[in-house]
């Protein structure tokens, strides 16, 4: 029986993951000028104190995926190595990951994501700080990863308090017993101080966005359908995709035909609602053929779609949108102008 | 086998309707069947799909029919395709006409150009239990004389006594004897009992819009209508995001919708 708690030592960790390179690609973020990028583990393991600036999503449905031959093909399907992602933050997991397994699981399911949902294997790990643009905390989710995950690591002395998340997790720490030791009543403890401080220290950081209370965000999106700052925001878009590319709950993509030396096949690629030919049909018309409409839409398909259809937010306050928006876009300004705007208008 | 690739079907017909619309008649390499008012996707084999409603008889197992107006990149390279051509398809996707719920009333058929397509089979799979409905009214409107789908058929279509079938166009040209004018012309003096009618519009958007903006004037209940609805929907499985309509995807909880259910969204015509 594996203790749900455990404790490793900081010089072991990087032992750890040199095992799973056996079973598993290992990726882990790695610093740029203060910015996390996912790259494949090489030997040298660094503990990410906020989240990467791409997407966990890219490691269970690839920008760009060869799904399959189609038609008197030759091709055999290569044996693809599982995925082991290191250092996956809460924003990534959580109703990110709830929502893209709705979306590709649930009726009929997919198979190419069902079976990366199966084999890969996510190690999360607690934020120990936040960036600018990090907002998780006002739409009521922590910056410790809760649910979700294979193993939680949380930086505590000289190692990592270990959680146990899923029977996946149980099976990797079974089969390297010999890292870990049984975390101490004083670790786990330290652990919760380390994150009440880290939330407490957030907090102060969120407070001044004057960000609306999260129970209101579905009827600021509802009642705010005509508010005039869809065209204000909008007429900076510049059609980058880069919220979309970059958003953990964005999920649309195109299928496309082509050909390869094996024949015909059928690709797959991310596609978002912020590209002028997302809604257009062979004529020209085009439901969604001004910006204006296409940044309404992306927040009505996650604050009015997804709590219709699954009862929950399709956004984990990453702030990725507003990261990487060089319109400088910012979801925080658009709820707080839109709750300023409806209590005027009441007035 | 993977949920997005198409089987093989083989063109082994091919009716020219007008000048920019084709009926082809496809023999599927595996089993296919389909409710009418589904859509499935047709493959152009490395090049592209786009959705279509099928135009044939649902009963009919062992061949199916594809009406395709040439519109974009796709559909001109399905117009230059030739008997015994092997395209791709894969479906059928989403919810079709409830024909079952029809049954004992009496219906009207409102159809604009290629919007026939998908009634003709509706029509096709009304007209097999055809006594067990009180009356069907069919309009259709067509932009010219030469734009009118399915000219060979309409006298079929007529034959039924408890079917009365309407045609008018935009414009008339010199051989033109009939009514002259947009579909929604035809929609007085219906002999139906209005507030029990079903009614079923299927045709473009702005021709949608009017006409059932007509029948809601006329009297129908926004419970009776039926509307075809369409977006560029892409994987037909409701995962790719494109058809979204409200709390909808057209391709999975349409594309058949009743007009009462999405009345109160924003944007339906567009």
């Amino acid at each position: 029986m594996i203790s749900k708690y455990l404790y490793i030592k900081n010089n072991d960790f990087p032992k750890l993951l040199d095992n799973l390179s056996a079973d598993y690609r290992v990726f882990a973020p790695q610093e740029t000028r203060k910015n996390y990028f996912w790259k494949e583990y090489k030997g040298a393991f660094q503990f990410s104190k906020y989240r990467t600036i791409t997407p966990l999503r890219q490691f269970f449905t690839p920008a760009i995926e060869h799904i399959d031959n189609y038609f008197a093909s030759n091709a055999k399907p290569g044996e693809k190595k599982p995925i082991c992602m290191v250092g996956a933050k809460a924003c990534d997991l959580g109703n990110a990951l709830k929502m893209q397994d709705y979306v590709f699981l649930e009726g009929d399911t997919d198979n190419s994501y069902k079976q990366m949902r199966e084999q890969n294997l996510i190690i999360a790990s607690d934020c120990t700080a936040f960036k600018e643009t990090c907002f998780c905390l006002a739409l009521g989710n922590m910056p410790y990863p809760q649910e979700l995950f294979d193993l939680n690591i949380s930086p505590v002395d000289e190692g990592y308090l270990l959680e146990v998340g899923s029977k996946k997790g149980q099976e990797t720490i079974a089969s390297n017993k010999s890292f870990f030791s049984e975390a101490s009543d004083t670790i786990v403890k330290q652990r919760e101080n380390n994150r009440k401080i880290t939330v407490e220290e957030f907090r102060c950081q969120i407070q001044p966005l004057e960000f609306p209370k999260d129970s209101l965000l579905n009827s600021l999106i509802k009642n705010g359908y005509g508010d005039k700052l869809w065209t204000e925001e909008a007429l900076r878009c510049v059609e980058c995709g880069a919220c979309i590319m970059n958003c953990p709950t964005c999920h649309c993509f195109l299928l496309f035909d082509t050909k390869d030396e094996n024949g015909y096949f059928k690709g797959r690629i991310w596609d978002g609602c912020q590209y002028k030919n997302f809604t257009r049909v062979a004529g020209g018309a085009n439901a969604l053929r001004l910006r204006e409409q296409r940044l309404r839409n992306r927040y009505i398909k996650k604050f009015e779609f997804f709590p219709e259809r699954i009862k929950l937010y399709a956004c984990t306050g990453c702030g990725r949108c507003a990261e990487s928006c060089p319109a400088k876009i910012d979801i925080r300004k658009i709820f707080k102008t839109l709750n300023e705007n409806q209590n005027s208008a009441k007035k | 086998m993977n949920l997005y690739l198409p089987n093989k079907a083989t063109i082994t017909n091919i009716i020219e309707e007008t000048p920019t619309i084709k009926t082809f008649v496809f023999k599927p390499a595996s089993a296919f069947s389909f409710k009418t008012g589904q859509f499935i996707e047709l493959t152009y084999p490395g090049i592209g799909e786009a959705p279509f409603t099928p135009s044939s008889d649902p009963n009919k197992k062992d061949a199916f029919e594809v009406t395709v107006m040439k519109v974009g990149k796709v559909t001109e390279l399905f117009h230059k395709a030739k008997i015994g051509d092997t395209l791709g398809m894969r479906g059928p996707y989403g919810n079709g006409y409830p024909v079952d719920n029809f049954k004992d009333k009496e219906l009207l058929i409102v159809g604009g150009g290629v919007g026939l397509a998908p009634l003709r089979s509706l029509i096709y799979a009304l007209y097999n239990r055809i006594n067990d409905f009180k009356k069907i009214v069919i309009c259709y409107g067509a932009r010219s004389p030469q734009d009118i789908v399915y000219k060979y058929l309409l006298e079929d279509f007529k034959k039924p006594k408890n079917v009365e079938f309407r045609l008018t166009v935009d414009r008339a040209d010199n051989t033109w004897k009939g009514n002259v004018g947009i579909v929604t012309t035809l929609l007085d003096k219906l002999p139906l009992n209005i507030k029990q009618a079903i009614g079923v519009v299927c045709g473009p958007p702005i021709m949608m819009k009017f006409a059932s903006l007509k029948l809601l004037e006329l009297g129908f209940s926004p419970k009776n209508i039926h509307l075809s609805m369409e977006k560029n929907m892409s994987c037909g499985l409701g995962k790719c995001g494109h058809c979204r309509l409200g709390k909808y995807y057209i391709c999975k909880d349409g594309p058949v919708f009743i007009f009462n259910d999405i009345k109160d969204m924003w944007d339906i015509w567009d």
